[in-house]
């Protein structure tokens, strides 16, 4: 498990990895949403060298965000091979009598296939330059105009934080109860239908236990130290908008209206 | 019938960009039916050690021997299930590997989990539990209202329900009272003189590794620092140039010599240390 890479921040020194985070969490939206403008190659085009700039600008490397896909291959290949059997347009590639393979079934997979690539690589990008607390603060900052419709913010901030913070105690905590019943003879791997679900039990109900304790304790040690979501509260890191923010949100809003307009004109 | 452990090194993370070296090259042998202390500092290695004993964790290098059994780099174990009912292993605040709805069933688990018939289980939860102290009033309770020390003792009787060989106890008196600390003690030296067990413990605590143990293993970041029996091992001649805190009578007995009395070497329980005392008070 300790080698997960969907979501993980690497610790690197690079411009990337020093932007604003309100400034990356935007670009990050607008280059998501450019992906999803029918703009025909040019537009995937576009796209693509901007994501391979960004890596190389991140000095995160090519191969972590081909990690990254590696678990979306499987759902990547069932598309394909349903396409193929699903999609009867255009010119016929090949034909065996009972099935044939039409050109129109390939340039659809290429295309959903393109998306999810370009989709995972740009979020893949942010959150493996952003640090998870900086990652949360951007959020913040983001929500906060929408605090004037009632929308608490900085509390799911706070929840965001707290979740993310968890999650590697979380794994720690499951792979120590797996071994304390191990011991106790349960067998995690083989086993009837009906010793999995009780071995998987004597796993759930434990780790249930312990986050709940958890989180009590958290929510008691918080209080204890003043916390309240309701009070003003100044910041450790402040952030602040530099040239290179401003000019990567302008570049990002101007990709997607550049393919908006190209998309309009095809 | 004995553990050893030859050339035994275990890396975490082995094939990632950080691994760490949490055993090198550990040499030991721990003979059936002693009661064996391994101490260190937080770090040392004590938990992973352990953890090789029932395959729980595997040698990056080299082997482990239990019983019949061979723990070995890049091999599969023959009958692991049997390997891990030989040799019960208590972790760390054990109290959260709870989750039945009754102490009965919680007991009965480890049993019904190595092939026991249900009633046998049952039989033996009761029988084990009389072990650690909690009557048959406790059976049908549930585990989580208990207090904390209850629920390790239900916790260890999960462990003793199965009747393993060997029983490793990785710090089984963490957290708990003086009282509940000694009890728990003087069931794992009943279990090691009555019943003929290997016991195996992590320890922190001198006055227990002095009191109850046979055997010290000192382990110091990753490597075997010294293997001694606890008489040698409590001498000045060795805890002088070790980094540990001796137990309260050994400190009591070297404040006492700075001041001039002289005592038997091996006078490390208060009986024997108040003859020898007297003895010196009889000279003059």
């Amino acid at each position: 498990m300790s080698n997960m890479v969907l979501g993980r921040y690497l610790p690197l020194d690079s411009k990337i990895h020093n932007m604003d985070p309100r400034a990356k969490i935007i670009c990050m939206l607008c280059l998501l949403i450019a992906i999803f403008i029918p703009a025909g190659y040019v537009g995937y085009a576009v796209l693509i060298a901007i994501v391979l700039i960004v890596v190389l600008a991140s000095k995160i490397g090519l191969p972590y965000i081909f990690k990254a896909m590696k678990p979306m291959m499987f759902m990547m290949i069932f598309l394909f091979v349903i396409n193929m059997l699903v999609i009867k347009r255009g010119t016929m590639l090949i034909d065996l009598g009972w099935f044939s393979i039409y050109d129109e079934a390939i340039f659809q997979t290429l295309y959903i296939v393109i998306r999810l690539l370009l989709m995972i690589s740009i979020t893949t990008l942010l959150t493996a330059t952003t640090k998870p607390l900086d990652l949360t603060l951007g959020i913040e900052d983001l929500l906060s105009p929408f605090q004037k419709i009632g929308l608490p913010s900085h509390i799911i901030a706070m929840m965001i934080s707290i979740a993310l913070r968890f999650i590697p105690t979380l794994i720690e905590e499951t792979q120590r109860i797996m071994k304390a019943q191990a011991s106790r003879g349960v067998d995690f791997e083989e086993g009837k239908l009906m010793e999995k679900i009780r071995s998987i039990l004597s796993l759930i109900v434990p780790l249930f236990i312990s986050a709940f304790q958890r989180a009590e304790d958290l929510a008691y040690a918080m209080e204890a130290r003043g916390y309240s979501p309701e009070n003003k509260r100044t910041r450790y890191k402040v952030l602040k908008l530099r040239g290179f923010d401003i000019f990567s949100m302008l570049f990002s809003a101007a990709v997607v209206g550049a393919l908006i307009g190209v998309a309009i004109l095809l | 019938m004995s553990i050893t452990f030859k050339n035994l090194s275990h890396i975490y993370n082995e094939k990632t960009p950080f691994p760490s070296a949490a055993l090198k090259n550990i040499n030991l042998e721990i003979a059936d039916g002693s009661f064996t202390a391994i101490i260190g500092e937080t770090g040392s290695g004590k938990s992973t050690l352990v953890q090789h004993l029932n395959a729980l964790l595997l040698p990056t290098d080299g082997e482990v021997r239990v019983n019949d059994f061979v723990i070995k780099a890049g091999e599969k174990i023959k009958d692991l299930k049997q390997l891990r009912r030989q040799v019960g292993l208590v972790f760390q605040f054990p109290e959260y590997q709870l989750f039945e709805e009754t102490i009965e069933t919680d007991v009965a688990f480890g049993p019904k989990n190595f092939g026991i018939e249900e009633k046998e289980a049952k039989e033996r939860a009761r029988y084990v539990l009389e072990l650690v102290g909690l009557d048959a009033s406790y059976l049908e309770r549930s585990p989580f209202d208990l207090s904390g020390g209850q629920k390790r003792r239900v916790a260890i009787a999960g462990i003793l329900a199965f009747d393993p060989d060997v029983l490793v106890l990785d710090e089984p008196t963490a957290g708990l009272d003086p009282q509940g600390a000694k009890e728990m003690m003087d069931l794992f030296k009943k279990l090691n003189t009555d019943f003929g067990k290997t016991i195996i413990m992590v320890t922190h605590d001198m006055e227990h590794v002095l009191n109850y143990c046979d055997e010290v293993i000192l382990l110091k970041k990753g490597e075997v620092e010294l293997v001694s029996d606890v008489k040698n091992f409590f001498k000045d001649s060795t805890i002088d140039s070790l980094d540990v805190q001796p137990p309260h009578i050994v400190e009591f007995k070297r404040q006492l010599e700075a001041r001039g009395f002289a005592f038997d070497e091996d006078a490390f329980d208060l009986p024997t240390l108040v003859q020898s005392l007297k003895g010196e008070f009889d000279h003059e």
